[in-house]
């Protein structure tokens, strides 16, 4: 089955057997973009989050058939060293990340917050980010959250 | 543990030409007189030397083309921070910048085989010595050699940033190292005084942030190699299950299955994509050999105080008489604890003729190694194993055997394999932290202070069966030293003070977990220390400096209670339906306290603030420091408060996240205050030993805003 | 959510009349009408009625009827994991919301229940804890059931892919298949028309 979509600003067409493949198998082992990660495959860890059409969507619970005509942004598209998203900013800013693992989708998870709710209360950020990390890294994110929410706006205003 | 070989001789060797990455030249070293340096770290720091294969020649630095320096770091870097403790250690004596400096897990073939593991907290502690030995010694070796090519004297030179100056000329590392195939060696050169580095003592951003910030392909689980192929294993769910039989017939048919295979412990599939492979796993039918249904009862009756193997751990003074009346007893608990690493196991192995190629996440490059090797039939020179960046380790990747499974599989179908377990083998395949059961006594004299505290403790394998032990270890040593992290009472000054330990294997594999018993015999000692000083009517801070001496660690622990006391503004007091607990402990050399503040909340516990007071000796990177604590805090908070591995029809339960319950961002305190202080002139453990406190202080804040001390873990109310 | 309510507003005015005048007569028998149910046997309207909600109390039905926030799992009916609950518009929060990882189909890979429009009923529409009695009351009730008329509510529940739902609940997370509800789903279609056509009377309790 030909299954066509927009990942990262470009236009991919590509051929897959089983169109109830999990997106996340074909970003990472087809596309070859493994900032999207397998935490567990159920939906439950939130690691494989990426944005289909602007919304955090788990991609291990995700058919690839529906991504059909999609806008898909994953890690790599969300903003790249030359020009960082303010979400990742804060995150070198803060200093975030210890295994690193679980730190794209929470990342991803971030983003599609703020670009719906551009100043999160914590109330906000406890009910949307609610992604898991062992490491545990959660106040720092917390801190990087806000210090995002603050890059954007003075990136608007 | 290392030979004792008591070779004196410094041995530099050079491989010549250009790699890959333009190497130019090489520098290896060997350690001078290891046996004498084991000796004395014992004695002074308990921190074991480090464990390198010392005698043959190692890579440990390489100087590029393009004047950068490549550290192959033979410990691997799992979110702990090692490899930027490292990259400033070396940097501070070989005079370079820390962006020149890219630091990389070594693979056995070019570089140090660790012969132990990263763990145990020890990475940067057991390392600052020696790598910075090296590191200077390297940077005279470039000094003698720009000597000669500058035409300027050793002594005239300077080195910064990587370049050599002196007499009016530069000279980049590079250059200094071009063509060179034979060095001198000079003696080893005094370090320099710690006051004096640019970079260790400074918060440097991780080396590695920026590749975690953007994405980058750095786990084991994004090893790709040419013509790889995905699997997946189908291994026993119950506890003790056995393999019988399979039905393969149908998965051998169905889409992109390359082959099916069969051993005697597991039944393998291999396909073109992991889709793929798991669809035809699916479609596999297994009779296992189940001898015995396991229930929590079952495993709640093995591991009980005064069951199993009885050694005493430490002994002071008399033991006390259970019938005593003023003898107070309290019982504590708790559960089996999974690691629950967000990055599954796995490797990517690819096996030709008599060489193996493994990449994988481990924290046992060379025990995997030997591992691969034995099952191949082939000699560990013939395995090269590349570590990559861990997503997650926490003690779990001190076992990584199935590499020897993905080796295997590599060999049947002859090409590179990729394997990786599924989120439901990782709940029931791991080496648990063990359940523990605790029975505390003591009793107080006159004044009111302790006079008498014992501390029996019962848990299963932590270092006792471990593939980081010979077999014989368990024998001689008697007692499980894992299990006895945080067993023994620190407070010299309790006239009459021990630690009984009960030791039992389960019949599923528990092994080391962050901290090991650190956690749970805390929480046990902690709260009932704290429950003695309510019973006497004292503060739980005076109540424990009494019993503190003044002297050496003592001294240490005295100040990171007071620290945290003070910082906090602890009371006993119960404020707008708050209340804080506090309680410390000392593991591997490193003294923490914690006082949290703690109400409830729709009937839960709700942990609003810690206050951390730690002492590692010298901070290598406080930043980093101040990460491994807030991490340490919140995962201690995750273990006590909602964690709990079970058993449900003989197999361990639950196998996802959500129903196996964890701590998440709504859970974690609003602040995490620390402070640290140096009380040591070295680095010392700094990933597990802030684990110790949080349970205890958090049972003790809740037994004071509800008067109920809990004793078993997760805390319930 | 709001266009689903203009797509009943409609269908009201049209449906008022004839309903009015045939569907609340005790007199009515049930089996003389047009069409005919689907099963061997006759049932009466009393039976029915037991049919239909022995599927409709079922928790594949109840757990996205709660009568709090949240969602309820299992049949044990948990509430959601991860703190999942209703948000401003009966879809989740705004960015952690049922789309998130429920698709329009089962997921046999995640485990994870898919369906059209996936997502909570309104407040309104809470069966969580309510007896048959005040379940059924509060369906055919306009003012909670998001305006329906009984021809709608006859339709939602035979026809709407999210409430068929219950009986194609494909795997959970540990690959075991969902328990359905305790009658087939023609039975139950039969059993929910049956008991339409004999005047949608709700029994004593």
């Amino acid at each position: 089955m030909k299954i066509s979509f927009n990942i990262n600003g470009q236009l991919q067409s590509l051929e897959i057997e089983d169109s109830n493949t999990p997106l996340l198998w074909v970003v990472r082992d087809i596309l070859d973009l493994k900032g999207t990660k397998f935490g567990c495959g159920k939906a439950a860890c939130g690691a494989c989050t990426l944005h289909v059409d602007g919304e955090a969507i788990r991609s291990c619970s995700y058919a690839v058939k529906f991504a059909e005509g999609k806008n898909i942004v994953t890690i790599e598209g969300l903003g790249n060293r030359e020009n960082p998203h303010p979400v990742q900013q804060a995150w070198i800013e803060h200093v975030v990340p210890q295994c690193g693992y679980c730190q794209p989708g929470f990342m991803m998870a971030t983003a599609a917050l703020l670009a719906k709710k551009p100043n999160p209360t914590d109330e906000d950020i406890d009910n949307n980010i609610v992604n898991v990390c062992r490491c545990a890294t959660y106040t720092r994110m917390r801190k990087a959250i806000h210090r995002a929410a603050e890059l954007t706006s003075n990136k608007i205003g | 543990m290392s030979k004792n070989k008591t070779t004196s001789r410094r041995k530099f060797l050079v491989r010549g030409g250009i790699g890959t990455l333009g190497v130019l030249a090489i520098g290896t070293y060997v350690f001078r007189n290891p046996l004498r340096r084991k000796t004395l770290s014992i004695a002074e720091t308990l921190i074991p030397p480090y464990n390198g294969s010392g005698t043959k020649a190692n890579l440990w630095f390489e100087i590029t083309t393009d004047n950068q320096v490549i550290l192959h770091s033979s410990k691997v870097e799992m979110g702990q921070g090692t490899f930027t403790g490292l990259a400033q250690m070396a940097a501070d004596e070989l005079d370079v910048a820390i962006e020149q400096i890219q630091v990389i897990g070594a693979a056995s073939a070019t570089g140090i085989v660790d012969g132990l593991s990263t763990g145990g907290s020890l990475s940067i502690a057991s390392l600052w010595v020696p790598l910075r030995e090296m590191a200077a010694t390297m940077r005279e070796m470039v000094k003698g050699e720009a000597e000669k090519k500058m035409g300027v004297a050793k002594s005239e030179l300077t080195t910064k940033n990587g370049v050599v100056s002196g007499g009016g000329k530069t000279m980049t590392y590079a250059e200094v190292a071009e063509g060179v195939t034979e060095w001198e060696v000079p003696s080893t050169p005094d370090l320099r005084p710690v006051s004096h580095y640019k970079f260790v003592g400074k918060p440097i951003p991780r080396v590695d942030l920026e590749a975690k910030v953007f994405g980058d392909p750095i786990f084991g689980m994004d090893a790709e190699m040419p013509g790889m192929l995905h699997a997946c294993v189908i291994r026993p769910e119950s506890i003790g299950a056995t393999f019988k039989s399979a039905d393969i017939s149908k998965a051998e048919g169905m889409d992109g299955v390359v082959k099916v295979i069969e051993t005697e412990d597991w039944v393998g599939v291999v396909a073109k994509t992991f889709s793929q492979a798991l669809a035809a796993k699916r479609a596999i039918k297994v009779t296992w050999d189940i001898p015995k249904i396991w229930t929590e009862a079952d495993i709640r009756e093995m591991l009980k105080v005064g069951k199993g193997n009885k050694m005493i751990t430490q002994k002071t003074g008399a033991a006390l008489d259970p019938e005593d009346a003023e003898v107070v007893s309290i019982e504590f608990s708790s559960p089996i604890g999974a690691h629950a690493q967000l990055e599954p196991n796995g490797a990517v192995a690819h096996v030709e003729g008599d060489k193996a190629t493994v990449i994988l996440s481990t924290q046992v490059v060379g025990i995997t190694q030997k591992q691969v090797a034995k099952a191949l039939g082939i000699g560990t020179e013939n395995v090269n194993i590349i570590p990559t960046y861990l997503g997650g380790g926490f003690g779990r990747r001190l076992n990584t055997g199935h590499a020897v499974v993905a080796a295997r599989m590599s060999k049947e179908v002859g090409q590179p394999v990729k394997y990786f377990f599924t989120r439901k083998e990782e709940f029931q395949n791991d080496t648990f932290r063990p359940p523990t059961h605790h029975v505390m006594r003591g009793k107080l004299n006159a004044d009111g202070y302790l006079d008498s505290i014992e501390h029996h403790y019962a848990s299963g394998d932590v270092a006792i069966n471990s593939v980081l032990l010979p077999k014989i270890a368990s024998t001689i040593l008697g007692t499980d030293f894992g299990a006895m992290r945080g067993a023994n009472i620190m407070y010299e000054k309790i006239a009459n003070h021990r630690s009984e330990q009960w030791h039992t294997t389960l019949p599923f594999a528990t092994s080391w977990w962050r901290s090991l018993g650190l956690l749970a015999n805390t929480f046990a000692i902690e709260s009932f220390i704290d429950e003695m000083a309510i019973k006497a009517g004292k503060s739980p801070v005076d109540f424990r400096l009494q019993v503190l001496g003044t002297e050496g660690n003592q001294a240490r622990i005295r100040k990171v209670i007071e620290v945290a006391a003070e910082a906090s503004g602890y009371t006993d007091q119960v404020v707008d339906n708050r209340a804080m607990g506090i309680a410390a402990s000392i593991d591997a050399g490193s003294p923490c306290a914690q006082v949290v503040e703690v109400s409830i909340v729709d009937n839960k516990i709700k942990v609003h603030k810690v206050t951390c007071a730690f002492d590692c000796g010298i901070a290598v990177n406080p930043n980093q420091v101040r990460a491994q604590c807030e991490g340490s805090i919140m995962m201690g908070i995750s273990a006590v408060l909602y964690e709990q591995m079970t058993l449900k029809d003989g197999q361990l339960f639950p196998t996802i996240y959500g129903p196996y319950e964890m701590a998440l961002m709504r859970d974690a305190p609003s602040e995490i205050d620390i402070h640290l202080i140096q009380g040591s002139d070295v680095p010392l453990p700094v990933g597990e030993p802030p684990l110790g406190p949080i349970g205890a202080a958090i049972g003790n804040a809740v037994r004071r805003l509800t008067g109920k001390r809990v004793g078993d873990l997760p805390m319930r109310i | 959510m709001n266009k689903i309510r203009l797509l009943y507003i409609i269908p009201v005015i049209l449906f008022a009349s004839i309903l009015l005048a045939t569907n609340y007569n005790d007199d009515h028998n049930s089996g003389t009408n047009t069409e005919e149910p689907n099963t061997a046997k006759e049932n009466t309207s009393t039976e029915d009625f037991d049919q239909m909600m022995s599927a409709l109390t079922h928790p594949r039905c109840v757990n996205c009827h709660p009568s709090d926030n949240k969602p309820k799992q299992g049949m044990e009916a948990h509430p959601h994991y991860f703190g999942v609950e209703r948000g401003s518009d009966d879809q989740g929060f705004v960015v952690t919301n049922c789309k998130t990882c429920h698709q329009k189909e089962n997921n046999d890979f995640s485990g994870v229940p898919g369906a059209p429009h996936w997502g909570l009923a309104p407040a309104s529409m809470n069966w969580e804890g309510l007896t048959r009695t005040e379940i059924a009351t509060s369906m055919m009730d306009k003012s909670r059931n998001g305006g329906k008329t009984p021809k709608e509510i006859l339709k939602h529940l035979t026809e709407d892919p999210l409430v068929l739902w219950a009986w194609n609940p494909g795997i959970d997370a540990a690959g075991n298949p969902r328990e359905k509800p305790p009658i087939s789903k023609e039975a139950y279609i039969a059993a929910v028309k049956g008991w339409f056509e004999a005047g949608a009377i709700i029994p004593a309790e």
